[in-house]
């Protein structure tokens, strides 16, 4: 009987999965995406406070592009081929230049796996961002395949075929200056449009939605990074997540509760404290209002709290 | 450590599948006899294989399910190397004999056993290497002869940019092997008594014998000695213990005295020997 109980719950385990798949397939998936205006030729596409979904398809981050007299520039080609493909679509309702130039922020999976869709212009990254998606994008391929399910389908890593090592480049009307960080995945590129003073900040800045840290370098290096970005002239942030900012809230927010963060993990280093502790401390309340905290601080005790131990013993 | 993160990811995919068949031959055998007798508590957390490992681990000694056993872990793995994993008997007032814990989908289920000396079953946090979703346990043994069993349900599907560190292919580990680092922490207990925290840190690849290519290479015992070479507390490890171990034990205070200065000795399968005073 117990045989028949454990088989049966993993054909069940099974069936589950081509189930989800089929009926995935028999609606029609569609990402439903709206540029908005968020400044002079500059057309937002925001994603959802959400976490990578069968549901959103993995639609939740925000990815930009900027009409010059020249051509289209793109910021972040989106988490999946059929996203990427719903972009230009959604490009081309609002002008008829054609893209040129795609600026890949970092190599995090829901913002290079659109690449597909604009293998024919120049995909440009930091070097060290293409060396990480070498090495690393395919893991993140499958793993997004597996919580975004059929949404993915046809996607696969297209590597960027421009290392960036220019600081400034000017298309068209548009003057555009470039930002070499580290904070967020030890390759971010911020990406400044000195025409609109608009900060294209990529993962280095998460606003109303809980910061990542799989791949921080460390705490201190994105402060630091923070404090670049902060002393910039700048008219209008665009988080990688969240809504756009015209008044540097979303650097408050972030160094908030990076400081927070910060001196949480190094008392509780210094008391011993084991990490199934650690995730059990509440968030505090000032950040009750960002979307996902509690649930990003457990991964973030996954991914920081060992170095924190390390120093204390 | 050797065991390439994404080489672990690959075999939850394949690796079960075998588990699975083994499992399944022996419930064969078993099942037969079982049912009768076996109307008693049903598994809260409705594991397939629950009747199969309580007959390894537990015997056929009666067991209850008892909320003072209880496990931790985190509501999902996000590193499915590293999950923490805090067992806590204390609330539990006669003594323990046995503490074992195990996670009933991992295709090596142990994680590890322990004894102790007075009784007094310390609470413990490692951290250890999940395959798939899996119930956790911990059971305990009374002196009455009784399991009182935990548990915990862990999910392991992961979140978004959740691939593992990449740092651990570095063979950091061939020139600091058996390294040790250790701190002790004075701690408040619920009861109000106090407690002496230990947290030891020792360097070790961990290895599960379960990637091709790479030898089973793991510590395997870990003792708490007083100076005379007494153990008081005794682990029994198995190889789903993370790479570079990190144990934390509350000793309470009553069996830690002024004058002990403890040692702690470590022997992994291949013979070595690690020491460090406490
Ligand atoms: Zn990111």
């Amino acid at each position: 009987m117990a045989i028949k109980q454990a088989a049966g719950r993993f054909l069940g385990v099974i069936c589950c999965l081509f189930w989800v798949s089929t009926v995935a397939t028999a609606s029609s998936l569609s990402y439903e995406l709206t540029p908005r205006l968020i400044a002079k030729d500059t057309w937002l596409l925001q994603g959802k406070l959400e976490d990578f979904s069968r549901d959103n398809g993995a639609n939740i981050v925000n990815t930009a592009f900027i009409v010059t007299s020249e051509g289209v520039v793109v910021i972040d080609s989106g988490p999946s081929k059929r996203y990427a493909q719903a972009f230009r679509s959604a490009i081309a309702s609002v002008t008829d230049q054609p893209v040129t130039d795609v600026f890949i922020t970092h190599h995090h999976p829901d913002h290079f796996l659109g690449n597909q869709a604009f293998s024919d212009v120049n995909i440009w990254a930091l070097p060290t961002t293409g060396r990480l998606i070498a090495e690393q994008g395919n893991v993140f391929a499958e793993n997004m395949y597996r919580l975004a399910g059929d949404w993915m389908r046809g996607t696969e890593v297209l590597m960027p075929n421009k290392p960036l090592e220019q600081t400034a480049m000017t298309i068209g009307d548009h003057r555009f200056r470039f930002l070499s960080l580290e904070g967020h995945t030890g390759a971010d590129l911020a990406i400044l449009d000195e025409t609109t003073g608009t900060l294209f900040a990529g993962d280095l800045v998460f606003y109303q939605r809980a910061l990542t840290t799989p791949h921080t370098p460390g705490i201190d290096q994105w402060l630091t990074d923070l404090d670049k970005l902060a002393a910039l002239e700048v008219a209008l942030i665009v988080p990688g997540h969240g809504p756009v900012d015209a008044k540097g809230k979303s650097i408050e927010q972030m160094r908030a509760y990076l400081v927070w963060l910060d001196k949480t993990l190094t008392q509780a280093a210094f008391e011993g404290l084991s990490m199934n502790e650690v995730m059990k401390i509440p968030t505090e309340p000032e950040f009750a209002d960002i979307a996902l905290t509690q649930y990003e601080f457990i991964r973030t005790v996954f991914h920081l709290y060992a170095g924190y131990e390390e120093a204390a013993f | 450590m050797r065991t390439f993160p994404a080489i672990l990811v690959l075999l939850c995919l394949c690796v079960p599948m075998a588990a699975w068949s083994q499992v399944n031959n022996e419930l064969i055998t078993q099942a037969s006899h079982n049912d009768t007798e076996r109307a008693e508590q049903a598994d809260p957390l409705n594991s397939p294989v629950w009747h199969y490992l309580r007959a390894r681990f537990l015997g056929e000694s009666p067991y209850q399910f008892d909320d003072r056993v209880v496990v931790s872990v985190p509501p999902f793995a996000e590193d499915p190397t590293q999950v923490p994993l805090l067992v806590d008997v204390s609330a539990i007032d006669e003594p323990l004999l046995r503490l074992v814990v195990w996670a009933d989908l991992n295709p090596i289920q142990h994680i590890y056993s322990v004894e102790s000396a007075d009784r007094h079953l310390p609470r413990i946090a490692i951290r250890f290497k999940v395959q798939q979703a899996t119930p956790v346990r911990a059971a305990v043994l009374t002196e009455s002869g009784k399991w009182l069993v935990g548990g915990q349900y862990l999910e392991a599907a992961g979140g978004g940019c959740t691939a593992p560190s990449m740092a651990n292919a570095s063979p950091y580990w061939e020139s600091h092997l058996g390294e040790i680092e250790s701190r002790s922490f004075e701690r408040a207990m619920n009861s109000g008594r106090s407690s002496q925290r230990y947290k030891v840190k020792i360097i070790h690849p961990m290895d599960t014998g379960l990637v091709s290519g790479i030898p089973e290479f793991y510590i395997q015992q870990l003792e708490v000695r007083r100076p005379d070479q007494a153990a008081i507390l005794s682990m029994e490890l198995s190889q789903p213990v993370s790479e570079n171990p990190v144990f934390t034990f509350d000793m309470s205070s009553a069996s830690v005295t002024a004058q002990d200065r403890y040692k702690l000795w470590m022997r992994d399968n291949n013979g070595n020997v690690f020491e460090q005073a406490l």
